[in-house]
């Protein structure tokens, strides 16, 4: 059967196809931010897991060596365990606001697509929208951190950032499993299991084997280690915030890739 | 099935299977402007998949499909947006077909008497209202082609006339609609019968006393 893209003429062709950005930028970022559950999650779920994570681990002292600088750290474990739980919050957090979000509307975009909307539009819009969620959501948690702990120095911008390149590789990660798993279950178990044992896997204080190469292919890798040189080390690892944003281009551009292809729709000939 | 040189929309030898289930055995529809074909068939025969090939939201194994000027059609089941309201969707849609405005969209809101939701949720909206929005998306753009799906499911009676006014009104602008329906005493608002059995569709020309739908 000949068949290609089916999108059907423009009515009014003055009005320009870039002009379609604003209304499906605000519209990704209205739908996204509406998941009230998500919401709940920031608010309540951070504070209280960073409760209950620094009151598991205590303020016992911790000396490890850093991975990417070999350098011998003494550190309060408590105040590492702070930098994990606020990982994990994000992972979470994120991960599943985006994944939903992707979720719920895939029939809906695909509509929106077959209404004429540019695939790469609505693909550009999904992925700014994404990328503001994950930075609010890294602000907030980061600065809740404050609450329990004042990092010295250029610690907390370090922090900060691998918060922010953390939630950005989960919300891709969101995006891709939205797209791709067919059932809520299976999408909110690989975030919330893959999370947890990525982010925890990283920290000595609870993994005596954190040091262990493998980790190194870690999503959580190269944000935890930026975060923990700049807090701790008070050197600032680019070539490893750089990995965090590697895991989070490729889990982003696999999700689109798939976005685009269950999104398509046919062109008859006429 | 096939028709005329000014058939408008033109399938032909449609076929289409799930696995080892052959739903579509080549089937032929042509539709000319103005003409209104119901297609019918019991439970399972295919027609929505059939409408799906015909709108290029499903692909078919083998077969044609050619269609004239703008498409439009209303799946089944409301594809709408719980989390937006109906005037985000209407303004959402305006910007995928490049409206200039919503005029078109205000005088369907109108026409089905549901502009008071206009600033509510669609998650917080009966199935009826749904389909409403559902119907509207569809009809947005005045398409020269429109492939409707059950759609006054869900429709008080009195929204359901308006539905036939409306129709009444794009036949009348030369617009060809395909309509799945399972309503057999309304057989004598279309201008074709088109059934579809083993995977075929048969056409029976409709009671011809009111062919423009009065009602």
């Amino acid at each position: 059967m000949a068949v290609t893209d089916l999108t059907s003429r423009p009515v009014a062709p003055g009005q320009a196809a870039w002009r379609q950005f604003p209304t499906a930028w605000r519209f990704a970022l209205r739908n996204q931010a509406r998941n009230r559950l998500a919401w709940l999650l920031l608010v309540a779920f951070v504070p209280t897991w960073y409760l209950l994570m620094l009151a598991i681990a205590g303020h016992k002292p911790l000396t490890f060596r850093l991975f990417a600088t070999g350098q011998a750290l003494t550190v309060d474990g408590g105040h590492l365990t702070l930098i994990s739980a606020g990982l994990n919050s994000v992972t979470m957090v994120v991960g599943f606001a985006i994944f939903a979000a992707i979720r719920r509307t895939l029939a809906f975009d695909k509509r929106l697509v077959f209404a004429g909307y540019r695939q790469a539009t609505l693909i550009a819009a999904k992925t700014c929208a994404i990328a503001v969620i994950a930075a609010t959501v890294a602000l907030y948690t980061a600065l809740v951190l404050l609450a329990f702990w004042r990092p010295d120095g250029g610690g907390w911008p370090a922090i900060w950032a691998g918060f922010t390149v953390m939630a950005l590789t989960y919300g891709a990660l969101g995006l891709l499993l939205g797209v791709l798993v067919k059932g809520d279950l299976e999408g909110f178990f690989l975030i919330v299991m893959g999370g947890l044992m990525d982010t925890f896997l990283q920290n000595p204080l609870g993994n005596p084997l954190a040091n262990n190469p493998v980790l190194e292919w870690f999503p959580s890798f190269g944000p935890m280690q930026f975060a923990v040189g700049g807090a701790f080390g008070h050197r600032a690892l680019w070539g490893h915030l750089a990995l965090g944003l590697a895991w989070a281009a490729a889990f982003a551009v696999s999700g689109l890739v798939i976005f685009q292809i269950r999104t398509r729709t046919r062109r008859h000939p006429t | 099935m096939t028709g005329g040189a000014g058939a408008v929309l033109q399938a032909r030898d449609v076929h289409k299977s799930y696995g080892r289930h052959q739903v579509l055995k080549g089937a032929d529809l042509a539709v000319e402007p103005g003409q209104l074909v119901a297609v019918v068939g019991e439970n399972g025969t295919g027609k929505s998949t059939l409408l799906r090939i015909l709108a290029g939201t499903l692909a078919a194994d083998r077969g044609e499909v050619r269609i004239t000027g703008t498409l439009g059609y209303c799946p089944q089941d409301p594809v709408v947006n719980d989390s937006l309201t109906v005037g985000q969707h209407l303004r959402y849609f305006a910007a995928a077909r490049r409206l200039a405005s919503l005029q078109r969209a205000d005088e369907l809101v109108e026409l089905l008497r549901f502009g008071q939701f206009k600033d509510q949720a669609v998650g917080a909206l009966s199935g009826g209202t749904r389909q409403k929005l559902n119907l509207t998306l569809a009809l947005l753009h005045d398409p020269d082609v429109l492939l409707l799906d059950e759609p006054y499911q869900g429709f008080d009676w009195e929204t359901y006339l308006r539905f036939w006014d409306v129709v009444g009104d794009l036949r009348s602008r030369g617009k060809a609609i395909v309509i799945i329906t399972h309503l057999v005493f309304e057989q004598e608002r279309f201008d074709v019968l088109a059934g579809l059995a083993d995977g075929r569709l048969t056409r029976h020309d409709a009671p011809t006393e009111d062919p423009h739908g009065g009602h």
